[in-house]
């Protein structure tokens, strides 16, 4: 299993530091990342990323130098593109397709595209090996649950993490430190949506502190750390230093 | 597959609306969308609805011929319908009351809102009030200086008014704050949308509790004149008011026409002229025409009017606009102060800002040979008083 689903904000702390950071989760032993395209109305983010994706734009990643900044890397966990989308829309699916193909990115995960609103967009880029991820939120009820799942299709067992999780929302709301996330109605969750598919299951929104990571490992799932990370990173700490003791279990 | 909703979420022949929400927020949506079917065929709610509107926000609104007006432009006559003539003062109220019953009658109790001018926002804390829910309002700190007069309204009614300030501070910032509040407590809370945008069933939704403006205005216009007239024109912001009265007349042989705000300049920035200036993206939760920068980032907007000054058109308005049915025009700053105290001095109506900006192109329309003109008066101007004062030296 996983044991972790690091989110990086694309440009905080800066452009020039993601090749590093990459490299230092690669070596950390993660199979994948998710990577924010920083974006000027993310309506699904709590105050960290918003503050994040603000500095990161005022510094000039605009999705096209996120793009070009990931060209010809390969020492890297896969990358799962975290978007809205109205950037990838007006760059289009063919160019998108010319930009992420000598990238690491494997995946995306489009907060605002519920599946069947852009079919044509969506298979084009799934032919070209970029599937959306499925989003799982508390609202979701389990019959939408399966439905999700089966529009947006495990590839099956040979391929890789990044491409096969369904990302579960552990909460109402929006990305962001939850204080003292209660996990009991999370544990039931994923106990409910794990018998839907034989997929990973990622858990994210709200967790941070290794006790909450843990428990969500013990579950069978992936923890996501997101806000937490990306401020710790724009504080200056450095990946190693703040996932260490997040990968070990705090039992 | 789809989403499973049941009415149409896509309009014109460019498809635009739709529902392009983050995944926490699909069910609410398909569960609003459901009772506000439901809603509609139910006479309890059709009657309440209808006896709130009358003894509450004063419907039928009158229908006022500006003989004055109208001579010193040329015209032969003009007709205002005067939504300014409601509670709180602008067609706002007509939906923020539909919806706040609708929330009742889903039994959610907490109402979110966003606004931008406040007229959404006074008009949804009135309901709140008066249906006894509680009300949390989202308000860029920008509108709020501007607007002060309404924040002070909102309060008094009892309602949370929550200052945003991110980004210019104005109704895109106001929205974005109001999804995430609903996001987190949709369990329990309604968000009452004030324009016809959003992700689907909101622009239906909307523009739904809004055509009373225009089905009244019709039979006004029957009535008074005895025929249709030539134009009929309102002011778009997100487009609720400009639907509300355009959509009864689609079927008629008139000119239908909507006025984007020009702001101060032809740039990017400067304005918010989304037909000329707009590209088709996604905002909020729909595919729309939207001002936005080459990295699909929504672009920075300017007008002297808060209801205005929003990014991107409401879905069905711009699928009207590109499928040929409504025309849109524009009106700088200035001409809608000129717009303004024209109507003040000819008739004694002071305008809100909005609605200036349809009174702007009235010489235009009158030089190229309109006759008879109705005009939606979407609110009055007692909450720009300040801006009048300081840019017409009083
Ligand atoms: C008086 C008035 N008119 C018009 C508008 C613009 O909104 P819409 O285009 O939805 O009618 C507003 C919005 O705040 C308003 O207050």
């Amino acid at each position: 299993m996983n044991p972790l689903l690091p989110f990086l904000m694309a440009g905080d702390p800066s452009l020039e530091a993601l090749p590093q950071l990459l490299s230092d989760a690669k070596a950390l032993g993660l199979k994948a990342v998710e990577l924010g395209l920083p974006h000027s109305d993310p309506i699904a983010d709590g105050p960290v990323l918003q503050a994040a994706a603000h500095r990161a734009i005022q510094r000039g990643a605009t999705p096209l130098r996120v793009l070009q900044s990931l060209t010809g890397i390969t020492d890297s966990p896969d990358v799962v593109l975290f978007t809205y989308l109205n950037p990838l829309l007006q760059l289009g699916a063919a160019e998108l397709k010319r930009l992420l193909a000598p990238t690491p990115v494997r995946a995306l995960l489009v907060v605002d595209l519920p599946f069947g609103e852009e079919p044509a967009f969506e298979a084009e880029l799934r032919a070209a090996g970029y599937p959306m991820v499925p989003l799982l939120a508390p609202t979701t009820t389990l019959g939408r649950a399966r439905q999700i799942l089966a529009e947006r299709p495990d590839p099956g067992e040979g391929a890789p993490f990044a491409q096969r999780f369904a990302y579960v929302v552990a909460r109402l709301g929006v990305t962001g430190t939850g204080q003292g996330l209660d996990l009991k109605p999370i544990s039931e969750r994923v106990a409910d949506l794990l018998p839907l598919s034989s997929r990973p299951l990622a858990v994210g929104f709200g967790l941070s502190d290794p006790r909450s990571l843990t428990a969500i490992r013990r579950l069978g799932a992936t923890p996501v750390i997101g806000s937490a990370l990306v401020q710790e990173l724009a504080e200056g700490r450095g990946l190693r230093e703040a996932l260490a003791s997040r990968l070990v279990d705090d039992l | 597959m789809t989403l499973g909703f049941t009415l149409p979420d896509r309009f014109g022949s460019q498809a635009l609306g739709g529902c392009y929400a983050p995944e926490t927020l699909v069910q609410p949506l398909l569960d609003l969308e459901a009772a506000f079917r439901s809603a509609l065929l139910d006479p309890a709610y059709l009657a309440e609805l209808k006896g709130e509107l009358r003894h509450f926000v004063g419907r039928p609104t009158p229908l006022t011929p500006a003989p004055r007006l109208a001579a010193q432009l040329g015209l032969k006559a003009l007709f205002l319908k005067r939504e300014d003539l409601t509670h709180t003062g602008a067609h706002k109220i007509n939906n923020a009351l539909a919806q706040a019953l609708l929330a009742k009658r889903m039994g959610k109790h907490e109402i979110i809102a966003e606004t931008g001018a406040g007229q959404h926002g006074v008009a949804t804390a009135a309901a709140c009030a008066r249906l006894g829910l509680s009300c949390t309002v989202y308000m860029g700190i920008t509108d709020m200086a501007r607007q002060a007069p309404n924040v002070a309204r909102m309060r008094l009614f009892g309602a949370k008014v929550e200052p945003v300030e991110a980004g210019q501070g104005t109704l895109k910032e106001a929205v974005n704050e109001a999804l995430r509040a609903w996001a987190a407590r949709c369990d329990r809370a309604h968000y009452i949308l004030g324009s016809a945008l959003g992700p689907h069933p909101f622009p239906t939704l909307v523009r739904t509790f809004q055509t009373v403006i225009g089905e009244e205005a019709r039979a006004q216009i029957l009535e008074q004149a005895g025929a249709l007239p030539e134009v009929v024109i309102a002011c778009a912001g997100g487009g609720s008011n400009g639907l509300g009265l355009l959509v009864p007349f689609l079927g008629d042989p008139l000119q239908r026409i909507a006025v984007e705000a020009g702001g101060h300049g032809p740039d990017l920035g400067e304005h918010a002229a989304r037909l000329d200036g707009g590209r088709m993206g996604v905002l909020h939760g729909c595919k729309t025409l939207l001002l936005q920068d080459d990295h699909g980032h929504t672009a920075e907007t300017a007008s002297i009017s808060a209801g205005l000054d929003y990014p991107a058109l409401g879905p069905e308005l711009a699928a009207l606009i590109l499928d040929g049915k409504v025309e849109v025009r524009r009106a700088s700053d200035e001409e809608a102060l000129s717009g303004a105290r024209r109507l003040c001095q000819a008739e004694g109506i002071l305008p809100a800002l909005e609605s200036s900006h349809a009174l702007a192109l009235l010489p235009a329309l009158a030089a190229e040979g309109a006759a008879t003109i109705l005009l939606g008066l979407s609110g009055r101007g007692d909450k720009d008083l300040s801006t009048y004062q300081s840019r017409s030296g009083l």
